[in-house]
This record gives C-alpha cells, sequence and structure tokens, in this order.
C-alpha cells in the first residue's frame, strides 16, 4: 500500500472529521484547518517528488488487485494537479481567518472545505471510472453546501441553479458509468482503454463516450453547457469562491485530459474538431460575457469560462506540445484565478463594494493591494514573462506548428480582450477617484497580514513560475508525453498482462 | 424484458426532463428525483437482466451458484442510490429555503438581476 | 551586459522610496544608472565599428529554443546610446519638473523600468526575449501615460494606446512563431544567416504581414497612427522619452533589425515603402492647423516615423545609411524640442502656439537651445538635420520603385514639418511677447540643460559629421546585412539634392510666415478630422461593448430553466446523431421473454412517473413519485438484487417522508408557463427519453463479458470471508466507494443542519441578522 498515494485523500478526511468535531470551538477548528491545510500540502509535494522521474504511482484500495479492486493512480499530471489544489486550499484557509465571518464558520466552513479537498484529490487520483462518480459527488456535495452556505438569497437563488445543473452532469455522468460497464466490462480505467482497443472505434462505445464528454463538459464550464457558472460563482464570500474558481471547473479539465487521452482517445477525427470549436466558442463567449459586466465578481467568473477554452483547445490540438500547453495553462490557471477572487475579497474590503461603478481611488489608499492585482491579471491577460504568457505562447506555438491558425487568432484576439478586461478593472477600482459617497476602509495591521498574506503569496508563486518557465515547461512537458502513451498507464496498473490488450 | 424496461426508462428519463423544465421549483426537484431513478434503472439494465437467484454464497459453497446475478451492478446502483438521497435531501432543503426568501415557487422569479 | 540591463528593474523599484529621501537631487542621481550604461556602451563604439559584434546569451528554455541573448551590433550599440544616453537627460529633467508632485517616485521608477526594458528590446538576438521587453514597453508605456490618472482623459489614451500596441504585439507574437518555425529557430542573427530559405518559404508572406502588423501599430503608422497624439496627455518627460526617442522608435527598429532576414522582397518593399510615405505625408498634413505644442511635435514624430519606415522599406544601402542618421538626428532634436515644450508649459502656463511668443530675454538658455534643435530639425545646416535630410532626399531620388512618388511626398512634408519646427521652436522666442498666464522666467539649470545639451548635440554632430560616420555606418551595416559605409558631409556639392534641400527650407519658411492663415484654413477642415481612425476606434470599441452587454445579456438570461433547455439541446443534438450513425440495434442480448409480474412492475413505475408529471397537486405527485420508487424495487426483487430493494425500499419510503414534511406550507405557484413553451418541453424531454432508452438497446448488441464480476463471485467467500457478494463488494472489494458515499451523507447532513439553523437564527434575531461577508 503505497501511503503516498493515500495521504491526499485521508488527511483531508481526518481534517474534515476534526472539523466537524470542533465546530463549537471555532479556534481550535482553525488551527485544525490550518494544520490540515499544510499536512495536504507537504503530503503532495512528496507524492509529486516520487513522480518526478517519471514513475507511474500506482496502488490498489484494499489491496485487491487490478483491474477488481479500486486502483490510485499518480502520474506527473495527477501529481502535480494534487499539489496545486493543495496549495490554493492552504492560501483559502489562511484567508478565511479574517475573511470569512463567524457564522459561516461556525456553519461548518472548515470541515466543508477540506471535504471538498478530498473530493478533489480523489478525483485526481483515481484510476476506477466509478470511484471518480463518487468523489465527483463529494466534491459537489461539498460545494453546494458551501456555495448555500449563509442563507443569503442570492446564495440561495443561485445556489439552485448550481445544485440543479449540476446533478443534471452527475445523472450524465452516472449513466454513462452504467453504459460504460454494459459495453465492456470494466470500471477501471486502465481495463476499459485495454477493452475498448478490442473493440471498433466507431461503435456504441464512441456514443458513451460522447455521454462522458457532456457530463464534464458542464463540469468544465465549457460552451454551451456552463451557464451556471456566471449565475452562482460570485454569490459566496471570495474564500469560497476563490477555490470554487481555482479547482472546480479544473476537475473537469482534468477528466476530460484523463479520459481523452487513455479512455476514449480513439475517435480523434470526432472529437478533435468538436473540441477546438467548443474552445473557440468558449474562449469568445465568456470573454464577451465578462466585458459586459460591471460586477468584479462577475468579470471575474466569466473569465474562468474564457479560460477553460484554452484548456480545451491544448486537448483538441492533440500534439505533445499543445497538451504540455494544457497541463501548463491548468497549473498556471488555479494558482492566477484563486488569487483573482482572493484580491477581489480585498478590493470589497477596503473598497467598500464589488461593484466597480461605486469602487475609485485604490491605488493611492493601497499600493500594495494595487500590486497584488496587478500581477495575477497581468498574468491572466498573458503578459511577459508571468506565467500566463508562457502558457498561451506554448498554445499559440502548438496551434500554428499543427496548421489551425484560425484558432490561434481567435485566442490571440480573446488574450486582448482579456487585457481590455483586466485593465477595465484597474481603470475603475484603482486608478478612477473613488466616488461620492463610496465608504472605503483601510485595513488594520493584523487584516494587512492575513488578507493580503495569501494573495501577495500567490502572486509570488505565479511571478515564480513565469521566471521560472523553462522548470514548468520541462515538467508540463514529461507530462503531456506521458499523457500521449496511454500504454504506460495502463501497464503501470495492470502488469505486464495490461500491456498488449 | 430489456425493451420493456429500455422503454420504462426512456419514459422516467422523458418525464423528469419535463418536470426539470417547469416553472414550479418544486416540480424541478420532482424531476431531479425522476431522473435520479431513470439513471439507477439504466445502471441496473446495461449490467444485464437476469432471473437467477441473488449472488450469494449458499452454506458448504465457496461461490455464488452460476448463473447468478451480476453482483457489480447491484453495488453500484446501491451506492448511487444512497449518494443520490444524500443529495436529494440537501437539495429538497435548500428547495424550501430558496421558496421561503424569494417569496415564491417560481423558478423565473428567482432570477438573477441582469448586468 | 545582461545583469546590467535587467538591474534597471532593480532599481525602479527602489526609485520611489529613493525619490523621498533625495528631494531635489532624485532625478540626478537616478540618472547615474542610463549615464553609467551610456559610457558604457560608449566604450564599446571602437570595437563595434571595427566589426566586433559582443554577445551574451541566458538559456530560458532550450528545448523551445528560447534564450535571453544579447548581441551588440551596430544598430543595436545606436540604438542603446540613444535610449540611456536621452534617458538620463529625461531622468534629470524629470526630477526637477515634477518637483512637489506627490507621486514623483513613482513617475522616475516607472521611467527607470521603462529604460531597461527598452534597452534590453533593442539588444535582444532572441525573437521572444524581444517580445517580452516589447510587451513590457507597451503595459509600462500605459502607466506613464494614465500619470495622471485623475484625469478621464489621461486614462482612456492610455487604454487607447496599449490595446493598439497590444494588438500589435499578439499579431508579432504570431508572426515571431512563424518565423521560427519557417525559419526553425528564433535567433535574429540565425535568420538572416538563412535569409534566402526564409523568403522562399511558404510562411513568409504570413509572418511578414503579422510583424509588420506589429510593427506598425508600434511605430504609429497609418492607419494605427492615432494613438500617438492621444498619448500626449502624458507628462511631457515622458512624452519627450517614449513617444519620441524611443518606444515608438522600437517598431521601425524591428523592420531594420529584421531587414536581414526579410528584406528586399517585392511584399516588403511595396508594403513598408508605402505606409511609410502614406504615414509621412499624413503625419505632415495632420500637424497643420495644431495649437498645442505637444501635438505639434507628435504628429511631426509620425511624419518622421513614416519616413523611417519608408527608408527601410525601400532597403538599398543608401536609404538604410539615411535611416540611421535620421534616427540619430530626429532623437536628438525631437527630445529636445519636447523638452523645451515642457518648460514653456511649466514656465509660461502654456503650450498654445498661437499665445507664445518674444520669449528669448526671458529664457534664454532655453531659447536658444529650442532654436538649435528647431533648425537641426527644419534642415538647416550645418545642422545635422540638414546632413540627415540631404541623405533621406538622395535616397528618395535613387529609390526603385516609383522615385516620382517619394520624392514629391518626402519634399512636401518635410516642407511642412520645417514650419512645424519654426512654430515651436523659434517662434515662442521670437516676435511680440505673447499673452500667457504667467510671468515667464529662466527654468531651472536642471530642465534647460538637457535640451541644451542635445541642441549642442544636433550642432556638434553636424559639423563632425564625417566623425561619425564610421560609427553610422556600423548601424547601417547591421540594417543591410552587409557591410556599408555612409558618407556624411556637410557639403555634397551643386546637385539635385541641395535644390530640393534649399526649396523645401524656402517654402517652409514661407508657411511659417503665414502660419496664421494656414491653421485657419486647417480649422476649417477640422470636421472632416472627426472622420478617420481615431473615429473608427472609438466606433469599434463602443461596438464590440455592445456586442458583449448583447451577448451577455443572452447568456445569463437568468433563467434556470433556459439553461436545462440548452444542455438538453446540446445533449440530444451530441448524442442523437452519433446513436442513429453508430449505434449497433438488434439488442442481441435482451432478455427477450417477458413475465406477467415483470410487465406489471414496469407499467406500475411508468404509471407512476406519468403520475407524478400531470398530478395536479403537490401530494399526488409525491405519491406518483413513491409508486415509481416502490415499483424499481420490486423489479430489483424480481431480477435478483434484494439487498438493492431492501436499500430502494427504505430510501424511498424516506424520501417520501422527507418530501412532505418539506413541501408544507411552501407558497403555491400562480402562473403556469405558456402552452408553447410546454409543447417544446415536452418534446425535448420526449428526445432525451428517446435517446436514453436507445442507448440501453444499443448497449445489449452484444454479449457483456464482465471483466470484473467472476472475481468477485469467486474471491467473495474465500479471500473476503463474506457470502453476500454485494455487500462484499461495497465494504471491501469497493470499500473506498462506500466511503466516499458516506462522507456525501455526513456533508450533506451538515448542509442541511446549516440551512435549518440559519433560518432559526433569522427568526430569532429578526432584524439584527448579519450579512457580513
Amino acid at each position: 500500500m503505497n501511503v503516498l498515494l493515500v495521504l491526499p485523500l485521508l488527511v483531508p478526511l481526518a481534517t474534515a472529521v476534526a472539523g466537524i468535531l470542533l465546530l463549537r470551538v471555532p479556534r481550535a477548528a482553525r488551527a485544525a484547518s490550518a494544520l490540515g491545510a499544510a499536512g495536504l500540502l507537504a503530503a503532495s509535494i512528496a507524492l509529486l517528488s516520487a513522480t518526478l522521474d517519471g514513475t507511474i504511482l500506482v496502488t490498489q484500495a484494499g489491496a485487491w488487485p487490478a483491474p477488481f479492486g479500486i486502483t490510485l493512480v499518480a502520474d506527473r499530471f495527477a501529481a502535480a494537479m494534487v499539489v496545486v489544489g493543495a496549495v490554493l486550499l492552504a492560501a483559502v484557509v489562511a484567508s478565511s481567518v479574517r475573511g470569512l465571518d463567524a457564522a459561516r464558520e461556525r456553519a461548518g466552513f472548515h470541515p466543508l472545505v477540506h471535504a471538498l479537498a478530498m473530493g478533489v484529490s480523489g478525483a485526481f487520483l483515481t484510476g476506477d471510472l466509478f470511484n471518480l462518480y463518487v468523489w465527483f459527488e463529494v466534491m459537489l456535495m461539498s460545494s453546494f453546501v458551501l456555495v448555500s452556505l449563509g442563507g443569503e438569497r442570492e446564495q440561495l437563488t443561485g445556489g439552485l441553479r448550481y445544485v440543479v445543473l449540476n446533478l443534471v452532469s452527475s445523472a450524465l455522468f452516472l449513466a454513462g458509468a452504467g453504459l460504460l460497464y454494459g459495453t465492456v466490462g470494466t470500471l477501471n480505467m486502465a481495463d476499459a482503454a485495454v477493452a475498448l482497443r478490442a473493440m471498433p472505434a466507431q461503435g456504441t462505445t464512441s456514443v458513451v463516450a460522447a455521454l462522458f464528454l457532456l457530463a464534464f463538459g458542464i463540469k468544465a464550464a465549457a460552451f454551451p453547457l456552463f451557464f451556471w457558472l456566471p449565475a452562482s460563482y460570485h454569490t459566496p464570500p471570495m474564500p469560497i469562491a476563490a477555490l470554487f474558481a481555482g479547482l472546480l471547473t479544473k476537475v473537469g479539465v482534468y477528466a476530460l485530459v484523463r479520459t481523452g487521452t487513455l479512455v476514449f482517445d480513439r475517435d480523434r477525427a470526432f472529437t478533435d474538431p468538436l473540441l477546438l470549436a467548443v474552445a473557440a466558442l468558449t474562449m469568445v463567449t465568456g470573454v464577451l460575457g465578462a466585458m459586459a459586466q460591471t460586477d468584479v465578481r462577475k468579470v471575474l467568473s466569466f473569465h474562468i469560462v474564457s479560460q477553460i477554452g484554452y484548456m480545451l483547445m491544448g486537448l483538441g490540438l492533440g500534439t505533445r506540445l499543445a497538451l504540455a500547453g494544457t497541463v501548463f495553462y491548468v497549473l498556471h490557471h488555479i494558482v492566477v484565478k484563486g488569487n483573482l477572487f482572493l484580491v477581489a475579497g480585498v478590493i470589497r474590503r477596503v473598497g467598500g463594494s464589488f461593484s466597480l461603478d461605486r469602487l475609485g481611488g485604490l491605488l493611492t489608499r493601497s499600493p500594495l493591494l494595487a500590486a497584488a492585482f496587478l500581477v495575477p491579471a497581468l498574468s491572466l491577460a498573458g503578459l511577459p514573462p508571468l506565467s500566463g504568457f508562457w502558457a498561451k505562447y506554448l498554445l499559440v506555438r502548438a496551434g500554428l506548428e499543427a496548421g489551425h491558425g484560425a484558432i490561434v487568432g481567435v485566442a490571440l484576439a480573446v488574450s486582448l480582450l482579456t487585457l481590455f478586461s483586466m485593465t477595465k478593472i484597474w481603470a475603475e477600482a484603482f486608478w478612477k477617484p473613488a466616488p461620492e459617497g463610496s465608504d472605503p476602509a483601510p485595513l488594520g495591521a493584523g487584516e494587512r497580514l492575513s488578507l493580503l498574506g495569501p494573495v501577495l503569496a500567490l502572486g509570488a508563486v505565479t511571478v515564480a513560475i513565469g521566471l521560472g518557465a523553462g522548470v514548468l515547461f520541462r515538467f508540463a512537458d514529461a507530462a503531456a508525453a506521458q499523457l500521449l502513451e496511454p500504454g504506460l498507464y495502463v501497464r503501470a496498473v495492470l502488469g505486464a498482462r495490461g500491456g498488449g490488450g | 424484458m430489456t425493451v420493456l424496461l429500455a422503454l420504462a426508462i426512456g419514459v422516467l428519463y422523458a418525464a423528469g426532463t419535463y418536470l426539470l423544465l417547469r416553472r414550479s421549483a418544486v416540480r424541478v426537484v420532482f424531476g431531479l428525483a425522476l431522473l435520479g431513478h431513470a439513471a439507477n434503472l439504466l445502471v441496473f439494465t446495461a449490467g444485464r437482466l437476469v432471473r437467477e437467484g441473488p449472488p450469494i454464497v449458499p452454506p458448504g459453497a465457496l461461490a455464488p451458484p452460476t448463473p447468478s446475478a451480476d453482483p457489480l451492478p447491484q453495488a453500484l446502483v446501491l451506492t448511487a442510490i444512497v449518494i443520490g438521497f444524500g443529495v436529494q435531501a440537501f437539495a429538497l432543503v435548500l428547495l424550501r429555503r430558496a421558496c421561503q426568501e424569494a417569496g415564491t415557487d417560481d423558478v423565473d422569479a428567482m432570477r438573477e438581476e441582469r448586468p | 551586459m545582461i545583469a546590467a540591463v535587467l538591474s534597471g528593474f532593480a532599481v525602479a523599484l527602489l526609485a520611489p522610496a529613493l525619490a523621498k529621501r533625495l528631494g531635489r537631487g532624485a532625478g540626478a542621481v537616478l540618472a547615474l544608472y542610463p549615464a553609467a550604461l551610456f559610457f558604457r556602451f560608449l566604450s564599446r563604439v571602437p570595437a563595434v565599428v571595427a566589426g566586433e559584434t559582443p554577445s551574451a546569451s541566458l538559456p530560458f528554455v532550450p528545448e523551445l529554443g528560447i534564450s535571453l541573448s544579447f548581441r551588440l551590433d551596430g544598430l543595436a550599440l545606436l540604438m542603446a546610446l540613444l535610449v540611456t544616453g536621452i534617458g538620463a537627460i529625461v531622468l534629470v529633467y524629470a526630477g526637477t519638473y515634477l518637483e512637489g508632485h506627490p507621486r514623483r517616485g513613482p513617475l522616475l521608477g516607472l521611467l527607470v523600468a521603462f529604460l531597461s526594458a527598452m534597452a534590453g528590446l533593442v539588444l535582444c538576438d532572441d525573437l521572444l526575449a524581444l517580445f517580452a521587453f516589447w510587451e513590457a514597453t507597451s503595459i509600462l508605456s500605459y502607466f506613464l501615460i494614465g500619470f495622471e490618472r485623475e484625469e478621464a482623459e489621461a486614462r482612456a489614451a492610455a487604454l487607447q494606446a496599449l490595446l493598439v500596441t497590444g494588438g500589435g504585439g499578439l499579431a508579432l507574437l504570431a508572426g515571431f512563431v512563424l518565423l521560427g518555425q519557417a525559419g526553425g529557430t528564433l535567433e535574429v542573427s540565425a535568420l538572416a544567416a538563412n535569409a534566402e530559405a526564409l523568403k522562399a518559404h511558404p510562411l513568409y508572406l504570413p509572418a511578414l504581414l503579422l510583424v509588420l502588423a506589429g510593427a506598425f501599430t508600434k511605430s504609429a503608422q497609418v492607419p494605427f497612427h492615432f494613438w500617438l497624439p492621444g498619448a500626449m496627455a502624458a507628462p511631457t518627460p515622458v512624452s519627450a522619452y517614449l513617444h519620441s526617442a524611443t518606444m515608438v522608435k522600437a517598431g521601425v527598429f524591428l523592420l531594420a533589425r529584421l531587414h536581414p532576414a526579410l528584406g528586399g522582397t517585392r511584399e516588403w518593399v511595396w508594403v513598408v515603402t508605402s505606409v511609410g510615405a502614406a504615414t509621412m505625408l499624413t503625419g505632415a498634413l495632420l500637424s497643420v492647423g495644431q495649437r498645442d505644442l505637444k501635438r505639434l511635435l507628435a504628429f511631426s514624430t509620425v511624419s518622421a516615423l513614416g519616413s523611417l519606415t519608408m527608408l527601410v522599406g525601400v532597403g538599398t544601402p543608401a536609404a538604410l545609411g539615411a535611416a540611421m542618421v535620421f534616427l540619430l538626428a530626429h532623437a536628438l532634436y525631437k527630445a529636445a524640442l519636447f523638452l523645451v515644450a515642457g518648460i514653456l508649459d511649466h514656465e509660461a502656463g502654456t503650450r498654445d502656439a498661437t499665445r507664445l511668443g518674444g520669449l528669448l530675454p526671458l529664457l534664454p538658455a532655453t531659447g536658444v537651445a529650442a532654436m538649435a534643435a528647431a533648425f537641426s530639425m527644419a534642415g538647416l545646416p550645418p545642422l545635422l538635420g540638414f546632413v540627415s535630410k540631404e541623405l533621406l532626399y538622395d535616397a528618395a531620388l535613387r529609390a526603385s520603385p516609383l522615385p516620382f512618388v517619394l520624392v514629391p511626398v518626402a519634399v512636401g512634408s518635410n516642407m511642412l514639418l520645417v514650419a512645424v519646427a519654426l512654430t515651436v521652436g523659434f517662434g515662442p522666442f521670437t516676435g511680440p511677447r505673447g499673452a500667457t498666464s504667467k510671468l515667464p522666467h529662466e527654468a531651472p539649470v536642471a530642465m534647460w540643460a538637457g535640451p541644451a545639451l542635445l541642441g549642442f548635440g544636433s550642432l556638434a554632430a553636424g559639423v563632425f559629421s564625417g566623425a561619425l560616420s564610421p560609427f553610422l555606418s556600423a548601424a547601417a551595416s547591421s540594417a543591410l546585412g552587409h557591410p556599408y559605409g555612409v558618407r556624411l558631409e556637410l557639403w555634397h556639392g551643386f546637385s539635385l539634392v541641395l535644390l530640393k534641400s534649399l526649396v523645401t527650407l524656402v517654402v517652409g519658411v514661407a508657411l511659417y510666415r503665414g502660419r496664421h492663415r494656414l491653421r485657419a484654413f486647417a480649422e476649417r477642415f477640422a470636421p472632416l478630422g472627426a472622420l478617420g481612425p481615431a473615429r473608427l476606434w472609438r466606433a469599434g470599441l463602443a461596438g464590440l461593448v455592445s456586442v458583449a452587454k448583447g451577448t451577455a445579456a443572452f447568456l445569463s438570461s437568468g433563467s434556470l430553466r433556459q439553461d436545462v433547455r440548452v444542455v438538453v439541446v446540446a445533449a440530444v443534438a451530441l448524442l442523437g446523431p452519433l446513436l442513429l450513425s453508430r449505434g449497433t440495434f438488434g439488442a442481441a442480448d435482451a432478455l427477450p421473454s417477458v413475465r406477467p409480474i415483470e410487465a406489471v412492475l414496469a407499467l406500475l413505475v411508468v404509471a407512476g412517473a406519468v403520475g407524478a408529471v400531470v398530478a395536479g397537486s403537490r401530494l399526488s405527485a409525491v405519491v406518483g413519485l413513491g409508486v415509481t420508487g416502490y415499483g424499481i424495487a420490486l423489479l430489483f426483487l424480481v431480477f435478483g438484487a434484494p439487498d438493492l430493494s431492501m436499500t430502494q425500499f427504505a430510501v424511498e419510503t424516506l424520501s417520501v417522508l422527507l418530501f412532505v414534511a418539506v413541501l408544507r406550507r411552501l407558497p403555491r405557484l400562480r402562473s403556469r408557463s405558456a402552452p408553447r413553451s410546454r409543447a417544446v418541453d415536452a418534446a425535448l424531454a420526449a428526445a432525451v427519453g428517446a435517446l436514453m432508452a436507445g442507448l440501453v438497446l444499443a448497449v445489449h448488441a452484444g454479449p457483456l463479458r464482465s471483466r470484473l464480476s467472476g472475481f468477485f463471485a469467486e474471491s467473495s467467500l474465500p479471500l473476503a470471508k463474506g457470502r453476500n457478494v454485494v455487500n462484499v463488494i461495497l465494504v471491501d472489494f469497493r470499500g473506498l466507494d462506500t466511503l466516499g458515499e458516506i462522507t456525501v451523507l455526513a456533508v450533506a447532513a451538515l448542509g442541511v443542519l446549516s440551512l435549518v439553523r440559519l433560518r432559526l437564527a433569522a427568526k430569532g434575531t429578526a432584524g439584527a441578522k448579519e450579512g457580513g461577508r
């Protein structure tokens, strides 16, 4: 039993349990939560370092051999996702110290957040399609409660939309899992890959694959299935929104990448153009939606959608460089998007509102906040040498090398509009003088550390990724190479007999 | 029989989808419940219907008699039912609170403001 | 070299703090940094002239061929000297110009950062590193133009500049990637070596057009010129530095830098030359009628950039040589004139050319410097401007194609530019005293020293132009790709060129004398100026925003039902055709026989569902749901799944109870959806139903050979010690699933608790409910 694979599940579980037991003792709950987040981070880093040399870590839950028992698998991509998720969790927990009201904390913010983390880690590490469904449900259930935590009207009505659409997605997923078993007779992803190779590529299995595409597409907020996101992501408090924005859609993207490269990779002539078209539409509609908003949270929510388009573009292109670009983009985006939402929370705290019409003069009031905003904002817009630029460059280069000039053009145009949108927030909230009647409140010393600290830390990560782009690229490239060779995964899980199929 | 059940599943999906599109939030939740039933039945049916006995090892034997029902889809559906129940319970309470806050059962009235 | 340039960013970060400490001398102290760089570069002149190219390289992402590599050739050296030299002067100037301004420190810091970025840009040999610096200059320019951020006009101008240059930048990126693909490398020097193959490559044309888009936007070529006059909203030191001497030159610089690799083809010559010529003329024409000194200078800069572009387009050795000389001459006199405009603004309180006059006695040093610069711009010997103009005309005469177009355009534009030069640098200091708001006096030394130095430089360079020849030749050679000697001399003998210069001067002076009438004439055409790229830009931007608003309104129609409808339509549209085309029908593995009890149960299930749909009251709907649930439970029992059946019974009972408990006293729905929408929904629902039924049948095309169940059945007792295989799967074989399932239940419970509790809290503390986040 490889402990490294189990810890990312057990640590958040234990923390969640502790959180429930300590519900009445907020101080202790906070401490337990922080400890848990740190523990998860440490465990995930250990996991990642074990995969750096290309080893694919495998363990069987209950020691039942694959494909009968549930397999936990970590290749480079999965391990990196777990790490970045843990980083975001740590930042969110840190900023919840001051950024979250006491009522929500007492209602169970901490155990819920760790339960969410457990679901997310499980989704990244599982090698079984039904088990993936279960972890999705854990993650979704936690997010349902978190989005409505606090019971404000916006949250409840937005929450209802969020819940209904994600339940539709779950229902589709479940159906797909059942149908897949009904066709190939297995649920283990590696085993399914082997079994599917023996079947015609264009049969019923491709319809089942499309079902998964739909289910994951809803989760990943792809066009035209993303409408639930801008309706709900802006309603909970910013630490929660940051966690959602950074992680939840990426789990959907991860599932698409994993199944697309491992299990359902045989009908590329159909899925690739579809993915590219979806990617382009997602990019464009997302950024146009963002440009029309005046509420900072809504702008950021629409941008999530737009950026998902980029990740799907890499998957649709399918070359090694393109997949490296997607991996790079996903990792960079989790950090940057989470960061931006946390910054939004501080903007509200200092400027008194989320609405651009009522904000102003923040550059004078808090230059540190301005810097904290500028770094992730410019990174999102793809300015060199920040992380976002490299992610965009990889995709542009992959696209041009593959001869897909049109989508590259779309991607670049959307990038310009993203820059426009980010500078709009800058100009309205930071540059323009504060309008009459706004009620700004400067940050106290303690708040400065707990609110700006996590944000600046995440910003530093963004800068580090940008300046050290070579390092991350080498990793992403190696991860992409692994992804494009499903045989490696299959052999690791099923042993020698799984190799030939 | 498979055909009959497939048709039943189709009706369940249709009914569930139709209810999901209604204006009353309560009917939406009913729709979700029906969709859940439909999905469970689908997984069960796709795992192949057998009229044999359940997969239980009788005393004195080492394995259940062959042929017997496939245990795996049963386990999957069971898990799905329980998860579905938990989710449904929460969705119900959320619905109640949302309707109370909004003062109405009308889903269209629970829109957010335009940007 | 690399460290020296990059350290500028560190200096920039320290600048605000330094400025606070140092007070008056902040500008001067900060100027030490670029001054040091300037002298360092100066020391390299002999080596570069001799043909060496010192370089340094830092690999960044070697797998992708990206490295931070600097290469100091003639062209880079010329630009680097301009950037650092003028930068030092501007810093000293700015330190005093902004004295008393609360945000002087950050501005100085931004200027230093910009300086580093620009220096990096001109030294880069790697295209991607160059691009990084390019974008850095764009964003720094945004912050600099919008420095007076309380002014909405400044903010708008900054955005406009950013979007135009940024858009061009993105095209540039695509162009660079294509170049890298076509040439196999991102190093400019390597691309130049491979130029023949590159120019014949099928990707040459798209790459060229994209690169040109980037260069033209940055260097304010027609039709992208409109952002430059707008950028005059920046503080004057910024305009002097960015928008005359450095940033706007970046595009032309890039063209010169890439000339060996890309230039000389028909496409290059035609496109670049014509755009350049058009810009040269447009800029000159638009400057007529302007009153604001800065705007006069801005439009003349546009024109100058046009000439430079045209020369690079023509691409002959003579043209490139002329371009290098002009680059130097223009930087010297334009920066000086901008700084003078700033002095006049600072001291006399106005930049309106019609209100300034006769100030020479009051501002002697400034006036002399201004006149030197103005005469250089007008092309009077023995200033450098004259030498450069001669070379320009010479190149135009010998250009192909169409010298007979280029020459009149050049001469015509320059006539107007003479007038501009005199209006800015001569007019304010001569003639009757103008009506100014303040009584002006001479500016502080720190402010007039710069223009004086630059003016003197124009004079000295002109007089001793011969000595400059080797240096400028080195620059031209880099741009050409092969060695070439530029001959700078004051006296070429009587020639057509000299004639043209004379004509230009004479007519220009005449235009200057008649400038008031000219201005009045031009102002009648002012409404025409409302049409044009700037207007198009504003309209385009507004149009884009309304498209965005429309899209957003359409997307977040706010309705849950619409969202679900979209998902359903997508599902049917995607899966339907797939199923029909690829599904296998025949359901060979279906269970054919039907037992009566099973049929009854199936019917029961269907009846319950239909009942739930058509039920009038909520309670009857719940009954319908219950019937469906129990019917399914019985079906499970019949098909050999007793555990499952029991669970379903239990859960269904709980569900019904829960429904009844929760749905009591819920507000009633008054209105129902329109019949048409109900019909649509019914159709969609039917489609979904058919789809799923079809899928179930399609799956039964062949036998199910479960790869898992055999193991479960066989190992359940011996290995897992359990008799009920389903249970064993749940708790042992697939225990991890059950762990997740339990977690879901726990979280759901927590969620219900929190929702209920907060309700009670609201009830108990009505009015005191805190909504804070």
